[in-house]
Protein backbone atom coordinates (compact mmCIF):
# COMPACT_ATOMS: atom_id res chain seq x y z
CA UNK A 1 0.00 0.00 0.00
CA UNK A 2 1.29 3.72 -0.65
CA UNK A 3 1.60 5.52 2.52
CA UNK A 4 -0.11 8.77 2.43
CA UNK A 5 1.05 10.05 5.73
CA UNK A 6 2.99 8.62 9.22
CA UNK A 7 2.89 9.95 12.44
CA UNK A 8 4.83 9.53 15.68
CA UNK A 9 4.55 10.73 18.72
CA UNK A 10 7.26 8.95 20.89
CA UNK A 11 7.14 10.28 23.26
CA UNK A 12 4.28 12.23 23.86
CA UNK A 13 4.38 15.82 24.02
CA UNK A 14 3.64 17.10 27.52
CA UNK A 15 0.11 19.40 26.57
CA UNK A 16 -0.90 16.52 23.89
CA UNK A 17 -4.50 16.68 25.98
CA UNK A 18 -4.95 20.62 25.49
CA UNK A 19 -3.56 20.20 21.98
CA UNK A 20 -6.29 17.88 21.07
CA UNK A 21 -8.78 20.38 22.83
CA UNK A 22 -7.50 23.53 20.78
CA UNK A 23 -7.66 21.11 17.56
CA UNK A 24 -11.57 20.08 18.39
CA UNK A 25 -12.28 23.15 19.41
CA UNK A 26 -12.72 21.61 23.02
CA UNK A 27 -12.05 18.83 25.04
CA UNK A 28 -13.86 15.46 24.01
CA UNK A 29 -16.46 14.40 26.33
CA UNK A 30 -16.45 11.20 28.73
CA UNK A 31 -13.03 9.79 26.76
CA UNK A 32 -10.85 8.54 28.90
CA UNK A 33 -6.86 9.02 28.30
CA UNK A 34 -6.25 6.02 26.03
CA UNK A 35 -9.01 7.08 23.69
CA UNK A 36 -8.23 10.54 23.87
CA UNK A 37 -4.76 9.60 22.51
CA UNK A 38 -5.97 7.68 19.98
CA UNK A 39 -8.26 10.65 18.51
CA UNK A 40 -5.47 13.00 19.18
CA UNK A 41 -2.71 10.39 16.90
CA UNK A 42 -5.81 9.59 14.39
CA UNK A 43 -6.76 13.47 13.95
CA UNK A 44 -3.07 14.54 13.51
CA UNK A 45 -2.34 11.54 10.62
CA UNK A 46 -5.21 12.82 9.14
CA UNK A 47 -4.08 16.60 8.99
CA UNK A 48 -0.83 15.18 7.62
CA UNK A 49 -2.38 13.56 5.13
CA UNK A 50 -4.70 16.69 4.15
CA UNK A 51 -7.81 14.65 4.77
CA UNK A 52 -10.67 17.05 6.90
CA UNK A 53 -12.39 13.83 7.58
CA UNK A 54 -11.67 10.39 7.30
CA UNK A 55 -12.75 9.51 3.92
CA UNK A 56 -15.62 6.32 3.40
CA UNK A 57 -14.44 2.81 2.44
CA UNK A 58 -11.14 3.54 4.54
CA UNK A 59 -11.00 0.53 7.12
CA UNK A 60 -9.91 1.84 11.00
CA UNK A 61 -7.67 -0.62 12.83
CA UNK A 62 -6.23 0.51 16.40
CA UNK A 63 -3.54 -1.52 18.12
CA UNK A 64 -2.59 -1.49 21.54
CA UNK A 65 -0.40 -3.46 24.10
CA UNK A 66 -1.51 -0.97 27.03
CA UNK A 67 -5.20 -1.30 26.25
CA UNK A 68 -7.18 1.48 28.13
CA UNK A 69 -5.21 0.78 30.99
CA UNK A 70 -6.28 3.32 33.83
CA UNK A 71 -9.84 2.53 33.07
CA UNK A 72 -9.58 -1.00 33.66
CA UNK A 73 -7.48 -0.46 36.96
CA UNK A 74 -10.27 1.78 37.77
CA UNK A 75 -13.16 -0.75 37.06
CA UNK A 76 -10.82 -3.17 39.00
CA UNK A 77 -10.72 -1.69 41.73
CA UNK A 78 -14.35 -0.23 41.83
CA UNK A 79 -15.95 -3.38 41.60
CA UNK A 80 -13.83 -4.80 44.98
CA UNK A 81 -15.57 -2.44 46.93
CA UNK A 82 -18.95 -1.64 45.35
CA UNK A 83 -20.10 -0.79 41.51
CA UNK A 84 -18.18 -0.24 38.74
CA UNK A 85 -18.68 3.50 37.43
CA UNK A 86 -20.91 2.95 34.53
CA UNK A 87 -17.92 5.80 32.62
CA UNK A 88 -15.20 3.88 33.71
CA UNK A 89 -17.06 0.62 32.76
CA UNK A 90 -17.53 2.34 29.28
CA UNK A 91 -14.11 3.75 29.04
CA UNK A 92 -12.34 0.25 29.83
CA UNK A 93 -14.04 -0.73 26.37
CA UNK A 94 -12.12 0.08 23.25
CA UNK A 95 -14.92 -0.16 21.11
CA UNK A 96 -16.43 2.96 23.09
CA UNK A 97 -12.69 5.01 21.46
CA UNK A 98 -13.96 3.20 18.40
CA UNK A 99 -16.90 4.99 18.16
CA UNK A 100 -15.12 8.40 19.79
CA UNK A 101 -13.14 8.30 16.59
CA UNK A 102 -15.89 7.36 13.94
CA UNK A 103 -18.00 10.22 15.74
CA UNK A 104 -15.31 12.92 15.70
CA UNK A 105 -13.34 11.87 12.49
CA UNK A 106 -17.01 12.37 10.55
CA UNK A 107 -17.18 8.71 9.50
CA UNK A 108 -18.56 5.45 9.76
CA UNK A 109 -17.26 2.03 8.46
CA UNK A 110 -15.23 -0.85 9.32
CA UNK A 111 -13.47 -0.37 12.76
CA UNK A 112 -12.23 -2.80 14.74
CA UNK A 113 -9.65 -3.34 17.77
CA UNK A 114 -7.48 -6.10 16.93
CA UNK A 115 -4.10 -6.90 18.14
CA UNK A 116 -1.24 -9.60 18.01
CA UNK A 117 1.96 -8.76 19.85
CA UNK A 118 3.91 -9.21 16.51
CA UNK A 119 3.37 -5.73 15.40
CA UNK A 120 4.23 -7.15 11.67
CA UNK A 121 1.17 -9.71 11.73
CA UNK A 122 -1.53 -6.97 13.05
CA UNK A 123 -0.34 -4.57 10.34
CA UNK A 124 -0.38 -7.83 7.84
CA UNK A 125 -3.78 -8.56 9.04
CA UNK A 126 -5.28 -5.04 8.87
CA UNK A 127 -4.14 -4.36 5.32
CA UNK A 128 -5.59 -7.52 3.86
CA UNK A 129 -9.04 -6.13 5.08
CA UNK A 130 -8.43 -2.85 3.88
CA UNK A 131 -11.12 -0.85 2.60
CA UNK A 132 -11.29 0.87 -1.54
CA UNK A 133 -9.98 4.03 -0.23
CA UNK A 134 -7.60 2.24 1.96
CA UNK A 135 -6.68 2.34 5.45
CA UNK A 136 -6.17 4.08 8.94
CA UNK A 137 -3.93 1.97 11.52
CA UNK A 138 -2.94 3.27 14.59
CA UNK A 139 -0.78 2.14 17.48
CA UNK A 140 -1.78 4.00 21.09
CA UNK A 141 0.31 3.36 23.86
CA UNK A 142 -1.18 4.81 27.29
CA UNK A 143 1.05 7.39 28.85
CA UNK A 144 3.75 6.50 26.47
CA UNK A 145 3.51 6.62 22.69
CA UNK A 146 1.25 6.57 19.86
CA UNK A 147 2.09 5.80 16.04
CA UNK A 148 -0.33 6.15 12.32
CA UNK A 149 -0.35 5.09 9.01
CA UNK A 150 -2.77 6.47 6.15
CA UNK A 151 -2.56 4.08 3.92
CA UNK A 152 -4.18 4.20 0.29
CA UNK A 153 -4.48 1.49 -2.70
CA UNK A 154 -1.52 1.10 -4.92
CA UNK A 155 -2.93 2.88 -7.12
CA UNK A 156 -3.37 6.45 -5.51
CA UNK A 157 -0.23 8.36 -6.54
CA UNK A 158 -0.42 10.68 -3.51
CA UNK A 159 3.32 11.67 -1.93
CA UNK A 160 3.80 10.85 1.75
CA UNK A 161 3.72 13.31 4.37
CA UNK A 162 5.49 11.99 7.54
CA UNK A 163 5.48 14.09 11.09
CA UNK A 164 7.50 12.85 13.97
CA UNK A 165 7.76 14.98 17.32
CA UNK B 1 -8.68 -16.29 -3.03
CA UNK B 2 -9.62 -19.47 -0.86
CA UNK B 3 -13.31 -20.11 0.87
CA UNK B 4 -13.84 -20.64 4.70
CA UNK B 5 -15.60 -23.34 6.32
CA UNK B 6 -16.86 -23.96 9.45
CA UNK B 7 -14.82 -27.25 10.51
CA UNK B 8 -15.73 -27.69 13.72
CA UNK B 9 -17.90 -26.20 16.71
CA UNK B 10 -17.90 -25.77 20.70
CA UNK B 11 -19.67 -24.57 23.52
CA UNK B 12 -20.61 -24.12 26.89
CA UNK B 13 -23.24 -21.98 27.88
CA UNK B 14 -26.06 -22.03 30.11
CA UNK B 15 -27.53 -24.79 28.49
CA UNK B 16 -24.89 -27.46 28.94
CA UNK B 17 -21.12 -27.80 28.81
CA UNK B 18 -21.35 -28.87 25.54
CA UNK B 19 -23.39 -28.66 22.07
CA UNK B 20 -25.39 -31.61 22.98
CA UNK B 21 -26.28 -31.04 26.24
CA UNK B 22 -27.27 -27.52 24.57
CA UNK B 23 -29.39 -29.02 22.59
CA UNK B 24 -31.36 -31.25 24.50
CA UNK B 25 -31.79 -28.49 27.33
CA UNK B 26 -32.90 -26.22 24.30
CA UNK B 27 -35.44 -28.63 23.32
CA UNK B 28 -36.77 -29.08 26.95
CA UNK B 29 -37.23 -25.21 27.01
CA UNK B 30 -34.05 -23.93 28.24
CA UNK B 31 -33.12 -23.56 31.95
CA UNK B 32 -33.86 -20.10 33.86
CA UNK B 33 -31.52 -17.89 34.75
CA UNK B 34 -30.21 -17.44 38.01
CA UNK B 35 -29.48 -14.28 40.10
CA UNK B 36 -26.24 -12.70 39.89
CA UNK B 37 -25.50 -10.46 43.54
CA UNK B 38 -23.29 -7.51 43.42
CA UNK B 39 -21.59 -5.97 46.41
CA UNK B 40 -23.88 -3.06 46.70
CA UNK B 41 -26.85 -5.68 47.47
CA UNK B 42 -28.45 -5.95 43.74
CA UNK B 43 -29.44 -8.57 42.08
CA UNK B 44 -29.66 -9.16 38.45
CA UNK B 45 -30.89 -12.07 36.19
CA UNK B 46 -28.06 -14.33 35.21
CA UNK B 47 -27.67 -16.73 32.36
CA UNK B 48 -24.17 -18.69 34.16
CA UNK B 49 -22.83 -22.11 33.04
CA UNK B 50 -23.70 -24.44 35.75
CA UNK B 51 -20.35 -25.44 37.96
CA UNK B 52 -18.83 -28.73 37.73
CA UNK B 53 -20.22 -29.80 41.29
CA UNK B 54 -16.93 -32.28 40.96
CA UNK B 55 -14.56 -30.03 40.80
CA UNK B 56 -13.55 -26.28 42.69
CA UNK B 57 -15.24 -23.93 40.56
CA UNK B 58 -14.36 -21.24 42.61
CA UNK B 59 -11.08 -20.40 41.43
CA UNK B 60 -11.28 -18.42 38.37
CA UNK B 61 -8.65 -19.52 36.06
CA UNK B 62 -8.95 -22.73 36.60
CA UNK B 63 -12.88 -23.17 35.48
CA UNK B 64 -11.76 -20.75 32.46
CA UNK B 65 -9.11 -23.05 31.53
CA UNK B 66 -11.22 -25.92 32.07
CA UNK B 67 -14.07 -24.89 30.23
CA UNK B 68 -11.93 -23.42 27.11
CA UNK B 69 -9.63 -26.96 26.63
CA UNK B 70 -13.20 -28.66 26.64
CA UNK B 71 -14.64 -26.62 23.89
CA UNK B 72 -11.82 -26.02 21.56
CA UNK B 73 -11.51 -29.57 22.19
CA UNK B 74 -14.81 -30.17 21.00
CA UNK B 75 -14.48 -28.00 18.26
CA UNK B 76 -12.00 -30.67 16.87
CA UNK B 77 -9.52 -27.57 16.71
CA UNK B 78 -6.72 -29.79 18.75
CA UNK B 79 -6.37 -32.55 16.60
CA UNK B 80 -4.25 -30.84 14.16
CA UNK B 81 -0.64 -29.20 14.43
CA UNK B 82 -2.49 -25.91 16.17
CA UNK B 83 0.02 -23.57 14.00
CA UNK B 84 -2.86 -21.77 12.41
CA UNK B 85 -3.94 -18.67 13.72
CA UNK B 86 -5.55 -18.04 17.09
CA UNK B 87 -8.47 -15.64 17.48
CA UNK B 88 -9.76 -14.73 21.39
CA UNK B 89 -13.34 -12.52 20.68
CA UNK B 90 -14.38 -10.91 24.10
CA UNK B 91 -15.10 -8.14 25.68
CA UNK B 92 -14.29 -8.86 29.56
CA UNK B 93 -11.12 -10.97 28.70
CA UNK B 94 -10.12 -12.18 32.17
CA UNK B 95 -11.56 -9.60 34.21
CA UNK B 96 -13.07 -11.88 36.35
CA UNK B 97 -9.96 -12.73 37.67
CA UNK B 98 -8.30 -9.25 37.78
CA UNK B 99 -11.23 -7.98 39.76
CA UNK B 100 -10.06 -10.64 42.53
CA UNK B 101 -6.28 -10.78 42.55
CA UNK B 102 -5.67 -6.72 40.97
CA UNK B 103 -3.01 -8.54 38.95
CA UNK B 104 -2.88 -5.06 37.15
CA UNK B 105 0.49 -5.08 35.54
CA UNK B 106 -0.27 -7.67 32.46
CA UNK B 107 -0.67 -5.68 29.51
CA UNK B 108 -3.45 -6.25 27.00
CA UNK B 109 -2.53 -9.75 24.87
CA UNK B 110 -1.38 -11.50 27.95
CA UNK B 111 -4.86 -13.46 28.54
CA UNK B 112 -5.14 -14.66 24.65
CA UNK B 113 -1.68 -15.79 25.08
CA UNK B 114 -2.54 -17.66 28.14
CA UNK B 115 -5.25 -19.27 26.55
CA UNK B 116 -2.83 -20.03 23.62
CA UNK B 117 -1.02 -21.71 26.36
CA UNK B 118 -3.35 -23.72 27.78
CA UNK B 119 -4.05 -25.01 24.34
CA UNK B 120 -0.68 -25.34 23.43
CA UNK B 121 -1.30 -23.79 20.33
CA UNK B 122 1.90 -22.60 18.38
CA UNK B 123 0.07 -20.27 15.92
CA UNK B 124 -0.24 -16.95 16.46
CA UNK B 125 -2.70 -15.09 18.32
CA UNK B 126 -5.16 -12.12 18.01
CA UNK B 127 -7.16 -10.26 20.48
CA UNK B 128 -10.14 -9.12 19.34
CA UNK B 129 -12.65 -6.52 21.38
CA UNK B 130 -15.04 -4.57 19.62
CA UNK B 131 -17.44 -5.51 22.81
CA UNK B 132 -20.83 -7.45 21.15
CA UNK B 133 -19.51 -7.48 17.86
CA UNK B 134 -16.13 -9.12 18.68
CA UNK B 135 -16.89 -12.78 18.07
CA UNK B 136 -18.09 -11.86 14.63
CA UNK B 137 -15.41 -9.10 13.84
CA UNK B 138 -12.73 -12.11 14.79
CA UNK B 139 -14.52 -14.54 12.70
CA UNK B 140 -14.28 -12.50 9.23
CA UNK B 141 -10.88 -11.73 10.31
CA UNK B 142 -9.96 -15.06 10.59
CA UNK B 143 -11.62 -15.76 7.24
CA UNK B 144 -9.31 -13.01 5.60
CA UNK B 145 -6.25 -15.09 6.59
CA UNK B 146 -7.70 -18.02 5.26
CA UNK B 147 -8.80 -16.66 2.14
CA UNK B 148 -5.50 -14.93 1.28
CA UNK B 149 -3.35 -18.15 2.27
CA UNK B 150 -1.84 -16.77 5.44
CA UNK B 151 -2.89 -19.39 7.56
CA UNK B 152 -4.56 -22.91 6.48
CA UNK B 153 -6.64 -23.26 9.89
CA UNK B 154 -7.52 -21.21 12.27
CA UNK B 155 -9.69 -21.13 16.21
CA UNK B 156 -11.88 -18.31 16.87
CA UNK B 157 -12.41 -18.36 20.76
CA UNK B 158 -15.54 -16.30 22.22
CA UNK B 159 -15.47 -15.60 25.96
CA UNK B 160 -17.29 -14.36 27.91
CA UNK B 161 -17.04 -15.53 31.55
CA UNK B 162 -18.60 -14.17 34.85
CA UNK B 163 -17.43 -11.44 36.65
CA UNK B 164 -18.50 -8.07 38.89
CA UNK B 165 -17.45 -5.86 36.50
CA UNK B 166 -19.56 -6.36 33.28
CA UNK B 167 -22.74 -6.50 35.29
CA UNK B 168 -22.31 -3.92 37.57
CA UNK B 169 -20.88 -1.85 34.55
CA UNK B 170 -24.61 -2.88 32.21
CA UNK B 171 -26.26 -2.37 35.42
CA UNK B 172 -25.32 1.33 36.27
CA UNK B 173 -26.33 2.05 32.72
CA UNK B 174 -29.87 0.64 33.28
CA UNK B 175 -29.65 -1.49 30.33
CA UNK B 176 -30.51 -5.21 32.60
CA UNK B 177 -33.66 -6.25 32.83
CA UNK B 178 -34.76 -7.54 36.58
CA UNK B 179 -37.08 -10.23 34.98
CA UNK B 180 -36.27 -11.72 31.41
CA UNK B 181 -35.13 -11.36 27.75
CA UNK B 182 -37.78 -10.60 25.56
CA UNK B 183 -36.37 -10.49 22.24
CA UNK B 184 -38.67 -8.67 20.02
CA UNK B 185 -41.09 -9.38 22.40
CA UNK B 186 -44.11 -7.06 24.12
CA UNK B 187 -42.83 -5.51 27.60
CA UNK B 188 -39.22 -6.23 27.18
CA UNK B 189 -37.24 -4.40 29.58
CA UNK B 190 -33.55 -5.07 28.74
CA UNK B 191 -30.81 -7.74 28.54
CA UNK B 192 -30.06 -11.00 30.46
CA UNK B 193 -26.28 -11.05 29.99
CA UNK B 194 -24.85 -14.82 30.07
CA UNK B 195 -21.94 -16.60 30.26
CA UNK B 196 -20.26 -18.33 27.36
CA UNK B 197 -17.11 -20.25 25.73
CA UNK B 198 -17.54 -21.42 22.30
CA UNK B 199 -15.43 -22.51 19.25
CA UNK B 200 -15.59 -22.35 15.55
CA UNK B 201 -12.52 -23.70 13.85
CA UNK B 202 -12.63 -22.72 10.28
CA UNK B 203 -10.97 -24.25 7.39
CA UNK B 204 -10.31 -24.07 3.42
CA UNK B 205 -10.89 -27.56 2.98
CA UNK B 206 -15.03 -27.52 2.22
CA UNK B 207 -17.46 -28.49 5.12
CA UNK B 208 -21.21 -27.93 5.45
CA UNK B 209 -20.98 -24.30 6.07
CA UNK B 210 -19.18 -22.18 4.47
CA UNK B 211 -18.49 -18.59 5.31
CA UNK B 212 -20.11 -16.37 1.94
CA UNK B 213 -19.67 -12.68 3.73
CA UNK B 214 -19.78 -10.35 6.40
CA UNK B 215 -19.81 -6.74 6.88
CA UNK B 216 -18.88 -4.69 10.03
CA UNK B 217 -20.17 -0.96 10.66
CA UNK B 218 -19.02 1.23 13.47
CA UNK B 219 -21.55 4.37 13.68
CA UNK B 220 -20.25 6.38 16.76
CA UNK B 221 -23.73 8.63 16.77
CA UNK B 222 -24.99 6.19 19.77
CA UNK B 223 -21.83 5.10 21.52
CA UNK B 224 -24.60 3.22 23.58
CA UNK B 225 -26.30 1.49 21.22
CA UNK B 226 -27.48 0.94 17.33
CA UNK B 227 -29.10 3.57 14.53
CA UNK B 228 -30.84 2.54 11.62
CA UNK B 229 -28.38 3.74 9.08
CA UNK B 230 -25.89 1.53 10.14
CA UNK B 231 -28.21 -1.75 10.51
CA UNK B 232 -29.68 -0.81 6.94
CA UNK B 233 -25.88 -0.38 5.71
CA UNK B 234 -24.40 -3.52 7.85
CA UNK B 235 -27.11 -5.75 5.73
CA UNK B 236 -26.67 -4.36 2.91
CA UNK B 237 -22.99 -4.49 2.76
CA UNK B 238 -22.78 -8.15 3.87
CA UNK B 239 -25.18 -9.04 0.86
CA UNK B 240 -22.88 -7.60 -1.23
CA UNK B 241 -20.41 -9.31 0.32
CA UNK B 242 -21.78 -12.85 -0.04
CA UNK B 243 -22.94 -11.96 -3.84
CA UNK B 244 -26.82 -12.22 -2.56
CA UNK B 245 -30.06 -10.33 -2.16
CA UNK B 246 -31.92 -9.80 0.53
CA UNK B 247 -34.52 -11.99 -1.03
CA UNK B 248 -31.72 -15.11 -0.87
CA UNK B 249 -32.22 -14.83 2.87
CA UNK B 250 -33.96 -17.99 4.73
CA UNK B 251 -33.08 -17.24 7.83
CA UNK B 252 -32.06 -14.19 9.88
CA UNK B 253 -30.87 -14.32 13.84
CA UNK B 254 -30.78 -10.65 14.65
CA UNK B 255 -29.39 -9.01 17.92
CA UNK B 256 -32.80 -8.34 19.40
CA UNK B 257 -31.25 -8.55 22.85
CA UNK B 258 -34.78 -7.49 24.60
CA UNK B 259 -34.11 -3.73 25.03
CA UNK B 260 -36.79 -1.78 24.61
CA UNK B 261 -35.63 0.83 22.23
CA UNK B 262 -32.65 -0.63 20.21
CA UNK B 263 -35.02 -3.63 19.42
CA UNK B 264 -37.41 -1.22 18.13
CA UNK B 265 -34.79 0.50 15.98
CA UNK B 266 -33.09 -2.93 14.53
CA UNK B 267 -36.84 -4.18 13.48
CA UNK B 268 -37.55 -0.93 11.52
CA UNK B 269 -34.32 -0.99 10.12
CA UNK B 270 -34.66 -4.85 8.68
CA UNK B 271 -38.10 -3.66 7.37
CA UNK B 272 -36.30 -1.10 5.28
CA UNK B 273 -33.65 -3.94 3.88
CA UNK B 274 -35.72 -7.32 3.84
CA UNK B 275 -39.63 -7.05 2.33
CA UNK B 276 -41.11 -9.17 3.94
CA UNK B 277 -38.71 -10.39 6.77
CA UNK B 278 -37.67 -13.64 6.39
CA UNK B 279 -38.38 -15.94 9.47
CA UNK B 280 -36.61 -14.66 12.14
CA UNK B 281 -34.51 -16.85 15.29
CA UNK B 282 -33.45 -15.33 18.11
CA UNK B 283 -30.98 -17.33 20.92
CA UNK B 284 -30.81 -14.38 23.59
CA UNK B 285 -33.35 -15.87 25.47
CA UNK B 286 -31.80 -19.36 25.70
CA UNK B 287 -28.09 -18.13 26.20
CA UNK B 288 -28.94 -14.57 27.49
CA UNK B 289 -26.21 -12.11 25.69
CA UNK B 290 -23.23 -13.02 25.76
CA UNK B 291 -21.65 -10.11 24.71
CA UNK B 292 -18.28 -10.40 22.74
CA UNK B 293 -18.99 -14.29 22.75
CA UNK B 294 -22.78 -13.66 21.24
CA UNK B 295 -21.53 -13.81 17.58
CA UNK B 296 -19.82 -17.75 17.82
CA UNK B 297 -21.83 -18.94 20.35
CA UNK B 298 -24.91 -18.10 18.39
CA UNK B 299 -23.88 -19.25 15.74
CA UNK B 300 -22.45 -22.65 16.65
CA UNK B 301 -25.91 -23.20 18.40
CA UNK B 302 -28.00 -21.96 15.92
CA UNK B 303 -25.63 -24.26 12.76
CA UNK B 304 -26.21 -27.40 15.68
CA UNK B 305 -30.03 -26.64 15.88
CA UNK B 306 -30.50 -26.16 11.91
CA UNK B 307 -28.43 -30.10 11.77
CA UNK B 308 -30.05 -31.72 14.60
CA UNK B 309 -33.74 -30.42 14.46
CA UNK B 310 -33.93 -28.75 17.60
CA UNK B 311 -35.50 -25.19 17.65
CA UNK B 312 -36.10 -22.59 20.48
CA UNK B 313 -38.97 -22.14 22.24
CA UNK B 314 -40.43 -18.61 21.83
CA UNK B 315 -42.80 -18.11 24.71
CA UNK B 316 -43.16 -14.64 25.21
CA UNK B 317 -45.92 -12.60 23.50
CA UNK B 318 -44.22 -10.41 20.32
CA UNK B 319 -44.50 -7.10 19.90
CA UNK B 320 -47.48 -6.18 17.68
CA UNK B 321 -45.64 -2.55 17.13
CA UNK B 322 -42.20 -4.08 15.65
CA UNK B 323 -44.11 -6.93 13.17
CA UNK B 324 -41.41 -9.25 13.75
CA UNK B 325 -42.28 -12.43 15.17
CA UNK B 326 -40.07 -14.88 15.71
CA UNK B 327 -40.37 -18.34 14.10
CA UNK B 328 -41.54 -21.12 15.87
CA UNK B 329 -40.05 -24.06 13.73
CA UNK B 330 -37.49 -24.14 11.81
CA UNK B 331 -37.51 -23.39 8.06
CA UNK B 332 -38.24 -26.20 6.30
CA UNK B 333 -35.17 -25.32 3.95
CA UNK B 334 -31.89 -22.95 4.78
CA UNK B 335 -29.34 -22.38 2.40
CA UNK B 336 -28.22 -19.05 4.06
CA UNK B 337 -28.13 -17.88 6.95
CA UNK B 338 -27.75 -13.92 8.22
CA UNK B 339 -26.70 -13.33 11.87
CA UNK B 340 -26.34 -9.96 13.45
CA UNK B 341 -24.74 -8.67 16.65
CA UNK B 342 -25.50 -5.40 17.63
CA UNK B 343 -23.94 -3.89 20.50
CA UNK B 344 -22.12 -0.88 22.99
CA UNK B 345 -20.06 1.28 21.18
CA UNK B 346 -21.87 1.06 18.15
CA UNK B 347 -20.78 -1.95 16.31
CA UNK B 348 -23.16 -3.58 13.86
CA UNK B 349 -21.85 -6.72 12.74
CA UNK B 350 -23.57 -9.44 10.63
CA UNK B 351 -22.14 -12.78 8.83
CA UNK B 352 -24.04 -14.61 6.28
CA UNK B 353 -23.22 -18.69 5.74
CA UNK B 354 -24.36 -20.93 2.98
CA UNK B 355 -25.32 -24.31 3.80
CA UNK B 356 -24.01 -26.53 1.10
CA UNK B 357 -25.42 -29.93 1.99
CA UNK B 358 -28.16 -30.97 4.49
Amino acid sequence: MNTLAQLTLDPLPADWQAALARRLGGRPRRLGAWAELALYGARLCLDAAGEAQLPAGVALRVASLSGPMAATRAIAQQARSGLPMPFSFMQSQPSQMLAALGQHLGWQGDARFIVCRDAALTRQLAELESGPAGLLLGWVEEDLRTQWWRLAPRASTASPTSART
Amino acid sequence: MRQAWIAGRGLACTLGRDLAGSMAALAQGGVPARRFELPDGSAWPYQAIADDPATDEADWPLRARRLIQQVARESGALAGGREGALFIASSSLDMGLLETRLDLQRDYPHFAETVAAWLQWRGPVYTVSTACTSGLNALMSARTLLAHGVADEALVLGLELRNRVTVGGFGGMQLLSPTAALPFGAGRNGLVLGEAVAALALSPQPARWRIAGGANVVDGRDAAGSTESAVIAMCEQALAASGLQAHDIDLLKPQAAGGGASDAIEAQALHRVFSPLPPLVSLKAALGHTLGASGVAELALLTACLEGGAWPHSTHAPDPALQAPLATQAPSRVRHLLACILGFGGGHAAVVLEQTSS
